[in-house]
């Protein structure tokens, strides 16, 4: 537990971690600091200041990872994952919960904005389901909007194994309402982060995170995201890694497509169903299976409405307008295809599933 | 030397017959009220002293006690000045005892002895234990609402003494109508489209549901609510009688013959609670007293103080206003229509996709809304800013009046039925009244299972959709498209 304990010293950043743990074992490190060492060169006295009464830090923080089922691998593990191993930045103490080998699989990160418009979460989540289906792991940062849906994508399927990296402790549940989809992601693969259990979810963390994510990606697949944002933050750290990145077009008036489009003009590639990425991969794409679509057909009047909001959400009253039908039989009409999961509705919004 | 006159006195919007005594007696010269009379009642001495001496009489310097006796509530208000003075005159020997008894009065008097209008004369007129009611002449339209021709009107103090002590006939209070409100509410066709909202409003009425509509300014929220008195079933006697009282107690202009058009009152929302709800010392009727039998239009509804909210779930729940004082509780009717609009978020862009408000802000802004008050709301609609296009090509939309026969229809079914609207009927009597298909039941079923509906939304959506199915004709058993129809009706507020 002293590396968790070298991570959480006071004034920590990741660049000074990396120094530390370059030292030696982080044991010996440790117990040096708190004899009040200084173990390397290129410290502030400041730092070295905040650094005096650390003494106990390892035993607070091996009962905090205990509590909470919290494992610490440093980069000097064996087990430390191979896929970021070598990269520049890359965290030198990962706490986590799960299991690490799921960083051995095919990995494609999907993310997007918090704020994302009712289609983009549905496609997010048939990404994340087809490519569960096969057997690509699914990373996300577990945000808000694109992220959680592309993970509950991953939960539809049983065999589904997810990636999660978060900005926070991995005490701290961030965004609060996601508490479900943590414990999910630590039972089919793992939850990362680099910051030390009871981290807040300061902001200056999400950049930080994101540059994990983007490491951890071998694809990286945006699914909205406004001109600027957390996921354009994520794009330019996967281009630094040579991670290839790609986009899903939306529409030019969407302003939650704008930096998608964006992408897609300055040359990623566009997906538009799971073979995509899986070409990008180098996956064969001939054999890609997608999830069989078990819902009950839609009746000939059904699908008139249908059609009547494929191509952009609309209301009732448009559709009356359109196909010419009562009120009434609208509404009737939009719950059966509702309740057989053909459209949704957000607001009075309606918009069919694909 | 004593002398018993009728009068009346205002509880809220009903009145309360009161006798005042008079005593003119030996001793310091002197003038009390007594009987609990509170500081308006009080200050009756000094009105009804200089109006006795600009009438042409003198004051009697003598001890002069005055007793309000009634129910043993506080006595509030002007409205026995004129029976003051008259017992006074009775009590000087200057008027027959005898030729009051079958007369009660109730006015305010100026210092020169004139009668003003005060509020409430028509419950205070309805209350009071006489022949006929002595009232101001320029209220007397609005004593005629209670007590037809059984009302007196006079101008001033002299003339009651004219035909009390001089033997002259009433003066000629006329017999014209008097009216001073147009009698003609918008009219549902001026609304282009939204065609979703109109059948929503449609069922609302027939239904008495309470509505909420959430939509992004421009949509036309406003402008539907101030339709529905125009498609809501015209009121009865018994209820256009209530409204006038409650009117009439609120001090507003009364309108004679009442009107037959359910009230609408639209209150701010920087107003307070007691001017909402009602109270205040002595208790006057609130807005929602006022839209007692008709429609209160809450706009902007989230801007509304919390604890103003909050206060109308008693209301929206008994039909009446327990206004609970240290001497006992004052109870005014306010059986209304609520119609609450809002805003789906502060930034009040028109569609999902433009919204710029980040979640925990949308979040924070439907949370205003307290749980148990969205509850009371049976229909749940969103709408969306017309389409600009559609407004210049749209034909005309349906008028009122064909709206309102339809409506007129499916109520009288519901009375017929159950005796009330259906927005009234007690959720272990749905069984009887709004028996569900087996096909019905199921869709229910589904929609509790993927947990569209809570257990209270259950019971909103079984009533919504027996109002469907009275619209849609004589049905004893409400089919499945019934029950689609008003769950479709059934926004929930997101803050996704």
């Amino acid at each position: 537990m002293s590396a968790a304990a070298l991570a959480a010293l006071p004034l920590q950043t990741h660049h000074r971690l990396r120094k530390l743990i370059a030292c030696g074992d982080p044991v010996d490190v440790f117990r040096a600091i708190a004899a009040g060492q200084r173990v390397t060169g290129g410290i502030d006295e400041r730092v070295w200041h905040a650094w005096r009464n650390v003494a106990g830090l390892d035993e607070v923080m091996a009962r905090r990872c205990g509590e909470h089922g919290i494992s610490v691998v440093c980069s000097r593990d064996d087990e430390y994952p191979t896929s970021i191993v070598h990269d520049r930045e890359a965290p030198a103490v990962l706490f986590y919960r799960g299991d690490l080998s799921a960083l051995r699989r095919r990995r494609v990160g999907i993310i997007g904005t918090r704020t994302a418009s009712l289609s983009g979460c549905n496609f997010a989540r048939t990404l994340g389901r087809d490519l569960a289906l096969n057997d690509v792991a699914v990373v996300s940062g577990l945000a808000r909007g694109i992220d959680v849906h592309a993970h509950r994508g991953v939960c539809d399927v049983g065999t589904g194994a997810a990636v999660a990296v978060v900005a926070c402790g991995l005490d701290v549940v961030y965004p609060p309402e996601h508490e479900l989809e943590w414990d999910d992601v630590a039972r089919r693969g793992v939850l990362l982060t680099e910051a030390p259990p009871g981290t807040a979810p300061e902001t200056h963390r999400f950049p930080l995170r994101n540059r994990i994510l983007a490491a951890l990606s071998e694809v990286l697949v945006v699914v909205e995201s406004r001109a600027r944002g957390g996921s354009m933050i994520t794009v330019r750290e996967a281009m630094k890694r040579d991670v290839t990145v790609m986009a899903v077009p939306g529409s030019p008036h969407a302003p939650v497509s704008d930096g998608t489009n964006a992408l897609l003009k300055d040359g990623c590639e566009p997906v538009t169903d799971v073979d995509d990425v899986l070409v990008a991969l180098g996956l064969s794409s001939g054999s890609s299976r997608r999830g069989a679509d078990m819902r009950e057909a839609p009746t000939p009047a059904e699908r008139g409405v249908l059609a009547a909001c494929t191509t952009r959400a609309v209301t009732v009253d448009e559709i009356v307008m359109t196909i010419g039908i009562p009120v009434f039989e609208a509404g009737v009409l939009l719950g059966r295809l509702e309740l057989k999961g053909w459209v949704q509705q957000v607001n009075g919004w309606w918009e069919a599933l694909t | 030397m004593y002398a018993a006159v009728s009068s009346s006195t205002l509880h809220g919007v009903f009145g309360a017959p009161i006798t005042v005594e008079v005593h003119i007696g030996h001793g310091l010269p002197g003038f009390s009220i007594v009987g609990q009379p509170d500081e308006a009642c009080r200050e009756s001495r000094d009105r009804v002293r200089a109006a006795l001496l600009c009438s042409g009489h003198e004051w009697p310097n003598r001890r002069i006690t005055v007793n309000l006796s009634g129910d043993g509530e506080k006595k509030g208000g002007a409205t026995a000045d004129l029976a003051i003075a008259v017992g006074v005159l009775i009590a000087e020997g200057k008027i027959e005892q005898g030729a009051v008894d079958h007369l009660a009065f109730v006015g305010e008097l100026g210092l020169d002895g004139s009668l003003r209008a005060t509020s409430g004369i028509a419950p205070l007129s309805y209350s009071a234990r006489a022949e006929s009611v002595v009232v101001p002449m320029v209220s007397v339209h609005e004593a005629r609402i209670a007590v037809g021709d059984r009302a007196i009107g006079v101008s001033t103090l002299r003339q009651v003494c004219a035909v009390l002590a001089g033997g002259e006939p009433w003066p000629d209070t006329g017999i014209a109508p008097h009216r001073v409100l147009a009698d003609v509410p918008p009219d549902m066709a001026d609304v282009m489209g939204q065609e979703n909202a109109k059948f929503a409003m449609e069922v609302a009425a027939a239904g008495f549901h309470h509505v909420l509509m959430v939509g992004p300014p421009g949509a036309g929220k406003s402008m539907l609510a101030h339709r529905m008195p125009g498609i809501l079933p015209r009121l009865g006697t018994a209820e256009s009688f209530e409204t006038s009282m409650v009117r009439s107690a609120a001090g507003l202009p009364a309108v004679n013959p009442p009107s037959l058009v359910p009230p609408f009152r639209a209150p701010h929302h920087t107003s307070t609670t007691v001017s909402v709800v009602g109270g205040g010392s002595p208790v006057r009727p609130g807005e929602i007293s006022l839209a007692h039998n008709g429609v209160l239009f809450l706009d902007e509804m989230g801007e509304f103080a919390p604890s103003l909210l909050d206060a109308l779930r008693q209301p929206l729940e008994e039909g009446e206003v327990r206004v609970a004082r240290a001497r006992g509780c004052v109870t005014l009717p306010a059986r209304f229509l609520l119609i609450g609009a809002s805003n789906p978020c502060p930034c009040a862009n028109e569609m999902v996709t433009s919204c710029t408000c980040t979640p925990q802000m949308r979040h924070r802004y439907l949370r205003r809304f307290s749980g148990p008050l969205l509850d009371r709301f049976d229909i749940r609609i969103n709408l969306a800013r017309p389409a600009l296009s559609g407004m210049v090509t749209a034909e005309p939309g349906e008028p009122s009046a064909a709206i309102a026969d339809r409506v007129s229809a499916a109520r009288s079914r519901a009375v017929e039925r159950q005796g009330a609207p259906n927005a009234m009927i007690a959720p272990h009597l749905l069984e009887r009244h709004a028996p569900l298909t087996q096909a019905a039941r199921d869709v229910i079923e589904a929609r509790l299972t993927r947990g569209d509906l809570t257990a209270r939304g259950y019971h909103r959506v079984r009533r919504v959709a027996r109002t469907i199915a009275d619209l849609r004709g004589d049905h004893a058993v409400v089919e499945q498209e019934h029950v689609e129809s008003a769950i479709a009706m059934r926004a929930e507020l997101t803050g996704r």
